[in-house]
């Protein structure tokens, strides 16, 4: 169990995705990692039925699943003001959701995957990842694990560097926004800054910081659909906590 | 004289107020008439009920009431309980006609006999009661008595003729093992199913009732009886039973498995798997047939084990494929060592059987007895928890998995399982590697006398890896150092730790351990020294554990020290190589040196202080117990006061 990062790749002009892919595995293959099988990440997300009244979006479900732990379901309840709750549980959790049918129902054209290679190099374990909704290409996502430390603060600038060795795009000093600092309320009824980058890494924010992604993408999408089609500006310097198809 | 007061009792005689008028008057109700009140009383009449007081009540009160009832009858409609009273009096009436009518129709003897009931006397002598009453009795005691004798009599004869009914051996069977009754048969079942086992073989076995035949004969001639009752031999007491059990023919006999570990042609140990040898001695109260009934299921248990075994031995893919040929498995451990599983089942009873071998060995034999029973517990027993909504089966641990989040070597490490036949390899290989450890580690100590070399194993291991902890220390000198070392023993390596923290890991071969013990003991004595130079006061100029001179030796390199006397006037050099055995060279030097005289090349006196040439010792020739002691001595020789 190690520190698992997610680098959204910015797809340059004229370049498919299908080819970056390939681009990168060279790259990866001729550095010495090794390929180690497939991976997927696949959201799929449920929204309450009978929508309130007050015009507020509703409960969303959101639920996940990752190849890496396959007896897994990770499933995480977004009430539409911010707040979260995360669930880890077992598979038969699916055909738990199957049967809310009356509460909450599937809308089948957010599923949203990540799939692709996955290659082992040293302690590191490297999956790139094409982001596909519905079978439309949405982006690269790239996701880099460490698996020897479960700190993120002890180990970033090793993994800032094996990014930018091989992505070879600039890959920024401060922590991705997910570890960026929150305040919490403390047990007391404080608030205090909790720097999560100290924490304890889990799968769960694995799982998270891939939602994370995948609303983004989804939002891009509703802008762009709902803007017509949108000049695809040319990517400027990214951090990572900004999509790939992002503007300016 | 008169006390007595006279007392008026007296009705009061208001009426009921009935009315007030406007005016204040009140009109009372009359008191009733004559007719009124006996309207009432008779309206108070039970005719239900039937005593014979009341009966002689209501005669006399009907005979009053019927000359009324002649005056009343013209109101008997205006009279509403006269009614009812006359209903009932009429009914009278009828039935005292009809009684007449019988009874002067009973007179007349023509129609109608009236007989006399007799009449049990009630005043019977109690003496006649006694008398029946003993009759009674003692006909009851009869019964019991003759009930008595004849439970006596088929106790005394069961103790004179010395075998047992057949119920109540049928009842011991019972308690034993598990029986049924189908159509005629009583057929049992000797079978581990009930335990979890999945082995196709049927162990059922019926228990029929022994002839009545001459004994002497019977349990020799019949074919039926297990082999075993001839094993009675030699005891003069008929030990034969009323039930005989006849178990199917691929069970009879006795069967074991022999576990032989092989080198070359040589056994090195042995074990016997048998589940008799162990148990408590049940035969003289339970008869011949538990006996029997033991032996087959053990044959039974044997033969599935080597079923197992075999089938095992076959799917496996080991580097040197296992070997099965009829009823012996060859599995290879280490090069030029073999494990041998054979099934031995012999159908006659041999009284003339070879003493078992003396390597027994009990834990191998243990091992794969309660290997087998592991996976009949497993088939029977899912693990807990038990959802209702997930599958049964999944250990503890596979359940958890999913809510845990756990990555996929976990789950793929929990799929990994080991065969019987993988883990009783596993035992008898570290079997094996432990006791060459142990006779490695024996005879260097037997041989090294200069340190001495401590080896405690710890009393607590695994069947597939045991601890011990070397320590060396030099007689006389423990305070000064001691090098210790604890090694693993696994199945097919060691792994050795040393003080400092290096790990090695070594292979089976016996060599690389002696190897390794002797380094130990060349940085041992190196190292004591330095401490004992300290003690002395002598100053450590230098020491090295791997000095590269002289010829290439297949151990290792040689160790030194250099070592200065408290006033720097003698100088000590120590090699040590442990070449096959510990080599020890000590050189001496001292200085300022004897045989320095001025050249014109190097005029001053000053350079005599350098040093002066080294010169061995003979150092086997010091006094002293051992190498330290040695070095002791010669320290103290060498200190000199002078400035």
């Amino acid at each position: 169990m190690g520190v698992t990062v997610l680098q959204p790749y910015p797809l340059p002009e004229g370049k498919s995705g299908a080819h970056i892919i390939d681009q990168l595995s060279k790259r990866l293959l001729s550095l010495g990692a090794t390929h180690a099988g497939q991976f997927l990440v696949d959201c799929e997300t449920y929204i309450s039925t009978p929508q309130p009244h007050n015009g507020s979006p509703g409960r969303a479900v959101h639920v996940l699943h990752n190849s890496e732990h396959p007896a897994s379901t990770f499933s995480i309840i977004d009430n539409g003001t911010g707040k979260q709750v995360a669930l880890v549980a077992d598979n038969s959790f699916d055909l738990l959701m199957s049967k809310m049918t009356n509460t909450f129902t599937s809308k089948k054209q957010t599923k949203i995957e990540s799939r692709g290679a996955r290659f082992e190099y040293g302690d590191f374990v490297i999956k790139l990842g094409s982001v596909t909704m519905m079978e439309h290409f949405k982006g690269i996502l790239i996701e880099i694990e460490y698996k020897a430390c479960v700190i993120l603060a002890y180990c970033w600038e090793m993994i800032r560097e094996v990014l930018q060795g091989f992505l070879g795009i600039a890959v920024g000093k401060d922590f991705p926004s997910y570890f960026a600092m929150q305040t919490i309320m403390t047990a007391m009824g404080q608030q205090q800054l909790h720097a999560k980058h100290n924490d304890i890494f889990e799968p769960m924010d694995t799982v998270k910081q891939y939602l994370e992604q995948f609303t983004n993408y989804r939002k891009h999408v509703a802008l762009l659909g709902g803007m017509g089609s949108g000049p695809g500006g040319p990517p400027v310097h990214m951090s990572p906590s900004v999509v790939g198809m992002g503007r300016p | 004289m008169s006390n007595s007061v006279n007392i008026s009792v007296e009705t009061t005689c208001e009426n009921q107020i009935r009315e007030i008028g406007y005016d204040g008057t009140e009109r009372y109700q009359p008191p009733p008439t004559l007719s009124e009140s006996l309207a009432k009383c008779a309206a108070r009449i039970d005719f239900s009920k039937t005593s014979l007081d009341d009966l002689k009540k209501e005669e006399k009160t009907a005979a009053a009431a019927t000359e009324e009832d002649k005056d009343a009858t013209q109101f008997q409609e205006s009279l509403w309980p006269w009614d009812a009273v006359r209903n009932k009096l009429k009914d009278a009436l009828t039935e005292i006609c009809v009684l007449s009518d019988v009874i002067s129709v009973a007179k007349d003897k023509r129609y109608l006999v009236l007989d006399p009931l007799l009449e049990e006397a009630d005043d019977t002598k109690p003496i006649v009661q006694v008398y029946s009453r003993k009759k009674a009795i003692s006909q009851a005691a009869q019964v019991l008595l003759g009930g008595a004798e004849r439970l006596r009599n088929a106790h005394s004869e069961q103790r004179s003729r010395n075998v047992s009914d057949f119920h109540i051996e049928l009842l011991r069977l019972r308690q034993n093992w598990r029986l049924k009754k189908v159509s005629n048969a009583i057929i049992g079942d000797l079978s581990y199913r009930t335990a979890g086992s999945k082995f196709g073989m049927s162990g059922t076995f019926e228990v029929t009732k022994a002839e009545e035949a001459a004994d002497d004969d019977a349990p020799s001639s019949s074919n039926n009886s297990s082999s075993s009752t001839s094993g009675n031999n030699g005891m003069q007491l008929k030990a034969s039973s009323a039930l005989r059990v006849i178990v199917p023919s691929e069970l009879q006999g006795v069967a074991y498995i022999k576990v032989i570990t092989q080198k070359d042609q040589e056994d090195l140990c042995t074990a016997q798997v048998n589940l008799m040898g162990h148990g408590p001695n049940i035969t003289a109260q339970t008869g011949v047939w538990q006996k029997t009934l033991e032996f087959a299921q053990n044959v039974l248990f044997c033969k599935e084990l080597f079923a197992q075994l075999a089938r095992e031995a076959i799917q496996l893919q080991a580097p040197i494929p296992h070997v099965v040929i009829g009823n012996q498995i060859r599995a290879t451990l280490l090069p030029n060592i073999q494990l041998i599983i054979s099934l031995c089942h012999s159908t006659t009873f041999d009284s003339s059987q070879p003493a078992p071998i003396n390597d027994h060995d009990h834990v191998l034999e243990h091992s794969l007895h309660q290997l087998l029973r592991e996976v009949h517990y497993k088939n029977s027993h899912h693990p807990f928890p038990h959802p209702a909504s997930a599958p049964l089966g999944p250990t503890k641990k596979r359940m958890v998995a999913g809510p845990m989040a756990a990555d996929r070597e976990t789950l793929l490490d929990m799929t990994k399982s080991q065969t019987i036949l993988e883990q009783i390899i596993a035992q008898a290989q570290h079997i094996f590697m432990r006791k060459r450890t142990q006779y490695v580690l024996d005879t260097l100590a037997r041989d090294v006398k200069d340190p001495q070399i401590v080896s405690h194993w710890n009393a607590m291991n695994s069947p597939t890896m045991s601890c011990v902890k070397i320590n060396i220390v030099t007689h006389g000198y423990d305070a000064i150092g001691r090098t210790s070392l604890v090694i693993h023993v696994k199945e097919r390596s060691l792994k050795c730790i040393c003080r400092d923290g290096r790990v090695m890991r070594l292979s089976y071969e016996p060599q690389e351990l002696r190897d390794l013990i002797l380094c130990q003991i060349n940085s041992h004595q190196i190292s004591c020294l330095i401490s004992l130079a300290r003690c002395m006061a002598w100053t450590v100029l230098s020491n090295s554990n791997h000095l590269g001179i002289g010829k290439v030796e297949p151990l290792g390199n040689a160790s030194s020290c250099l070592l200065a006397s408290p006033n720097s006037d003698r100088m000590i050099a120590v090699q040590i190589r442990c070449d096959p055995q510990i080599d020890v060279k000590v050189y001496i030097a001292r200085s300022p040196r004897q045989d320095f005289f001025p050249s014109p090349l190097v005029p001053e006196k000053l350079w005599e202080n350098l040093g002066g040439n080294f010169k061995e010792v003979r150092f086997d020739k010091i006094e002293g117990k051992s190498f330290l002691n040695k070095m002791e001595f010669l320290m103290a020789s060498l200190t000199s006061n002078s400035a």
